[in-house]
């Protein structure tokens, strides 16, 4: 899963919830699964450790000779 | 001007100031002539007195700068344009606190329209005709990339700016920087690997093609068509910013986002990590907040229903009663008490009402009931 999925199905849930039609049941496995999105999204922000490497120049050492 | 040397026993030294006045001088030996040329690298700022430009021939690299007073170069009213074929009269001189050789130009006449700029319309044309530059086709920035890959010369300004733009805006970003060459012949083809190769990265979800601002022709490479056609066909979204704001090359045209500096491309292609956290702890509160309010509403609903149910029995026995009573006034209403009541009479011969003359014969004895009580009688 991406980022942006996560976000946008953590955004589709909240809005239904937030209309407060769905089923008791419904409610309550729509907020777990909010909650896990949730976590998934933070930790997402949290873990990335920010990291600028170099592309090796491997560019024409990989390119076969002749 | 006479030019002293040191001596040093056999050794005549000059310094450096002393040589270049020497070659100065020997140039205003030169004769004044006429030099036919590109105009690129076209300088004209108010607060200076000289315009300078780049003399350059239109096939091949060789270059000359040129230098115009500037009051001289608006008498002209040539409104010149990088890319514009011109003939410049002048006098080589030297520039003697560089050491640079350049044109003194006297005079400027325009010579016909720059086949770069020509060729690069036409070659324009054929790409946009082809549709490369259609909206279409762009592609929307990932809204939070895995890894983003930079492809950059080891220019340091527009490397710099980029990479401090992300990492400002949103610092666990990963970056991926292939320095390649950005200018000369050979930049084009190198671009186009260097591209092709970062994209084929793993998790690199968007690239940023950068370069801080040059001359026109510095900047010819990216309007070459492979790379136009290598930024449209990388299978991930690409960012240019090339130059500076006014310079369009053909690249930033196929690009899927043109940035107008390195730092404006850096900022594109990450979040705001703050706004983000922010956000992402607005989206949890309105999720617990709507699970609340989605609970509220169902235990209301509940105790609705109790309530309802709990009056139930009383419901139901009151309209049976109501339905009791309505049974009871239709009944009352089919009575013949009330006939009584309005003087008519129920005859009965030993129990059964008399409804024919026929039945009775005279000397019968008759019951008679009215309204208030019966009596007996005798026929006639």
């Amino acid at each position: 899963m991406t980022y942006e999925e996560a976000e946008k199905e953590l955004t589709s849930i909240v809005e239904r919830l937030e209309r407060g039609d769905a089923g008791l049941d419904e409610a309550l496995t729509l907020w777990e699964r909010g909650e896990e999105l949730y976590r998934f999204c933070a930790g997402r922000l949290e873990a990335a450790e920010g990291k600028i490497e170099e592309l090796a120049k491997r560019v024409d050492a990989a390119r076969p000779a002749g | 001007m006479k030019v002293e040397p040191v001596v040093y026993g056999d050794r005549k030294v000059f310094t450096v100031s002393a040589f270049n006045r020497g070659v100065a001088d020997w140039l205003q030996r030169l004769p004044t002539l006429w030099v036919e040329g590109e105009v690129t690298e076209l300088r004209r700022q108010a607060g200076w007195q000289t315009v300078f430009f780049v003399l350059k021939d239109p096939e091949g690299a060789a270059c000359l700068s040129a230098a115009m007073p500037r009051g001289q170069f608006d008498a002209l009213r040539l409104d010149l344009a990088n890319g514009e074929r011109v003939h410049v009269y002048g006098r080589p001189e030297l520039w003697t606190q560089k050491g640079e050789l350049r044109l003194r130009a006297l005079s400027i006449e325009r010579f016909g329209l720059g086949e770069h700029l020509a060729a690069l319309e036409r070659l324009k044309g054929k790409l946009a005709a082809e549709g490369l530059f259609a909206e279409g086709r762009k592609r929307p920035l990932p809204r939070l990339p895995r890894r983003i890959g930079l492809v950059t010369g080891n220019d340091a300004a527009a490397k710099r700016d980029v990479l401090t733009a992300i990492q400002s805006r949103f610092p666990p970003a990963r970056v991926l920087v292939a320095e390649t060459l950005v200018q000369g012949r050979r930049a084009a083809a190198a671009m186009v690997d260097a591209l092709a190769a970062v994209a084929a990265e793993p998790e690199v979800d968007v690239v940023v093609l950068a370069r801080g601002g040059g001359g026109f022709e510095d900047l010819l490479p990216f309007s070459d068509e492979r790379l136009v056609r290598a930024v449209v066909e990388c299978p991930v979204p690409v960012v240019t910013a090339v130059g500076h704001e006014q310079d369009t090359p053909l690249c930033d045209l196929a690009a899927d986002v043109r940035a107008s500096t390195p730092t404006a491309a850096g900022r594109l292609v990450v979040p705001d990590l703050a706004e983000l956290i922010a956000g992402l702890a607005r989206s949890r509160e309105a999720l617990a907040r709507g699970t609340r309010r989605t609970l509220e509403r169902h235990a209301a609903r509940l105790g609705n229903a109790h309530e309802r149910l709990r009056r139930a029995p009383a419901l139901m026995l009151e309209r049976r009663r109501a339905r009791l009573e309505q049974t009871t006034g239709r009944l009352r209403a089919l009575s013949p008490r009330a006939t009584l009541d309005r003087g008519y009479a129920i005859v009965r011969r030993e129990g059964l009402i008399v409804r024919s003359a026929g039945v009775v014969a005279a000397g019968d004895a008759l019951a008679v009931e009215v309204a208030d009580g019966s009596f007996g009688a005798r026929v006639e």
